[in-house]
């Protein structure tokens, strides 16, 4: 290697001391939260003066918290399976199809990457208003999957230009129908790029709080709403244990992508 | 392979037009049971357009393809039953090897014990038994290629095709896989269409070759008959290494056409297409057939044809001694002198000698546009 660190000499160092460093920073309001919500302090006091679990049973004691965190599961959940079911047939015409306007499309399936989330929406609010999904499951799922299909389309057109076309080719030799071939030899061999886009569109509805703002009812709110309607109202250490949740599951499906793809490689 | 074999594989007037150019242009061939026939062609020469038609990716413009003398041009690709190695390793990543080689068997839905058996006794014909745990990520080029051959033969498919199989692995691995394959044809008899840009590799396995250009087939033969008999220029500059000396049509009979070099020298070489006395013409004689005697000596009688050359550099390879000649008009020709390589060794650069060969070892060809010298 060009760059090796054994030849570096003492100036390693330096380097692992930046690296450190720098770990620490984006780790700081991580840590600092998990702290807070583990301190026995009304007031948030840093550092705390004791150590107490009231804040994690005043939230699962509190029914408005549980169906919070339930919803947003149920809502990461459809989001995920939809953004998968619809992204996937897209790519495939991104990838493999031959139609006028290709390019333009593909540029077109991950705008929503690029509007600004607030317009984003307002605009929803506007036609969901019209259309009476407001407050509504389904309309904080297609809210969601809004922001989540142009990462599962990336995802999924990553891993299938990544993939030989002649192995199906192959397979269809073998004696296999197209749709066996895609079946049992294309969508296993691109399954890493699924599960990425499956993982991060659950994660994106997951910590989704600017549509969910708009989304939301009184009796249908996500964690990230709630601790947000929570917040304007009082500063209290259960929001600290309410975020540290959210981090935990986030850190959760992280882990579980990243144990996939070590075990699938061979 | 006999010629008494019955038609396999029938080829008829291929066309395949992609816009503007066509890729094959007529294309014409029959295929016996049990031959083994290479496609052999530069890039863009039509060669692997013309086997994925036979495989049934490709839909042809125009021509048929006739499989035991029907068509298959309606078949849908995985009803053919035909065996295929692709040029790119092609294994199923996320198989084991086994599962690999199991694959067209399951989708047959064949019995489990079957599978194991068919599966066992193919691993080993390309002796790979051991590996039938592994990953392909974790096998050689080579391995891979071996175990992308075992999954086209397990189903026992009558008809073979591979599409440059050995291009990305190096030369010894080359070799070594060439001699699997013969053994392999031989002791199946399955009716290999070969794909290739390598002569080499083409006359190593073949027992006939076609020789593609420009979407056409030049000339379909044994190697012998397209390294003794080419049909034209390009034929004989594509297989082996050949010297091309312009010349003006002099005199035509049944045996020999004479001609004139540029010097004014008369010689003569064997022809089949009829020539206009006067036309401009292509003499090909292959460096092997070359002989050079010191100017002095008594002319040979087996070599008819002579013309005085410079010496302008000697190479020693072992078993030959490669020696470059430079003529009156300043042309530079190449001679391999085998067996009495010692006999003009003392010869040094700039020593005057006479090039000399028999007619009957050299070919005269119509001068077309750009094909007087394809490749050296």
């Amino acid at each position: 290697m060009l760059l090796s660190l054994n030849r570096m000499g003492p100036g390693r160092y330096a380097l692992y001391s930046i690296g450190v460093l720098v770990a620490l920073f984006l780790l700081f309001p991580i840590l600092f939260i998990a702290l807070l919500s583990f301190g026995s302090s009304q007031w948030l006091q840093f550092p705390p003066p004791g150590w107490t679990l009231k804040w994690y049973r005043d939230f699962f004691d509190d029914p408005r918290w549980i169906a919070a965190i339930l919803t947003s599961l149920k809502v990461g959940l459809c989001v995920m399976a939809l953004s998968i079911a619809l992204g996937l047939p897209a790519a495939f015409a991104l990838v493999r199809g031959s139609f006028p306007g290709r390019v333009a499309l593909r540029a077109f399936f991950t705008s929503p990457m690029i509007v600004p989330i607030v317009i984003l929406a307002i605009a929803l609010y506007a036609v969901f208003l019209r259309l009476g999904l407001n407050g509504t499951f389904i309309g904080f799922v297609a809210a969601h999957l809004i922001l989540a299909l142009p990462f599962s389309i990336i995802c999924i057109v990553n891993a299938l230009e990544g993939f030989d076309e002649a192995i199906e080719k192959a397979a269809i030799v073998c004696g296999a129908s197209k749709l066996e071939a895609i079946c049992r030899i294309t969508l296993p061999s691109i399954r890493l790029g699924i599960f990425a886009g499956a993982l991060f569109s659950f994660l994106i509805s997951w910590d989704e709080v600017v549509l969910g703002i708009f989304m939301a009812s009184p009796s249908l709110q996500t964690l990230p709403v709630k601790m947000w309607t929570t917040l304007r109202q009082d500063l209290s250490p259960v929001i600290a244990a309410a975020s540290t949740l959210l981090i935990v599951v986030t850190m959760a499906v992280m882990a579980l992508a990243a144990f996939i793809r070590r075990r699938s490689e061979p | 392979m006999s010629s008494t074999a019955p038609v396999l594989v029938s080829i008829r007037d291929l066309v395949k037009r992609f816009g503007p150019t066509t890729a094959v242009d007529g294309v014409s061939l029959d295929v016996a049971q049990g031959e083994f026939l290479t496609f052999l062609g530069s890039s863009g020469s039509g060669k692997t357009t013309t086997l994925f038609i036979v495989a049934g990716f490709e839909d042809p413009t125009g021509g048929d393809v006739l499989i035991d003398g029907r068509s298959v041009l309606s078949v849908a690709p995985n009803k053919r039953n035909i065996g295929m190695v692709f040029q790119r390793y092609t294994l199923f990543p996320h198989l084991s090897v086994f599962d690999n080689v199991a694959f067209p068997l399951a989708v047959r839905r064949r019995p489990r014990h079957e599978i194991e058996q068919a599966v066992k006794e193919t691993l080993a014909l390309v002796r790979l038994e051991e590996f039938a745990a592994r990953k392909p990520g974790q096998l050689s080029g080579g391995q891979q290629q071996r175990v992308a051959l075992a999954r086209a033969l397990v189903y026992k498919p009558r008809i073979l095709l591979m599409d440059e199989p050995l291009a990305a692995l190096d030369k010894k691995l080359r070799e070594e896989i060439q001699i699997e394959i013969r053994r392999i044809h031989r002791e199946l008899g399955v009716t290999i269409l070969y794909v290739t840009h390598d002569q080499e590799e083409a006359l190593r396995l073949s027992d006939r070759i076609a020789v593609f250009s420009h979407g056409r087939v030049v000339q379909v033969g044994s190697g012998a008959d397209l390294y003794e008999r080419p049909a034209d220029a390009f034929v004989a500059g594509f297989i082996g290494n050949s010297n091309f000396l312009p010349a003006r049509v002099r005199g035509v009979d049944a045996e020999r056409t004479a001609v004139e070099l540029p010097n004014g020298a008369v010689v003569a070489g064997r022809t089949d297409s009829a020539l206009a006395s006067g036309g401009e013409a292509s003499l090909m004689i292959r460096p092997e057939k070359l002989f050079l005697v010191n100017g002095r000596d008594a002319p040979d009688a087996n070599y008819d044809c002579r013309v005085d050359v410079t010496l302008r550099d000697s190479t020693y390879l072992g078993d030959s001694l490669q020696r470059e000649v430079v003529t009156p008009w300043g042309q530079c020709l190449m001679v391999r002198q085998t067996g009495d390589a010692e006999a003009l060794s003392h010869a040094g650069t700039g020593a005057a000698l006479t090039l000399c060969w028999h007619s009957g070892d050299a070919r005269v060809f119509r001068k077309t546009a750009g094909s007087s010298a394809p490749r050296s």
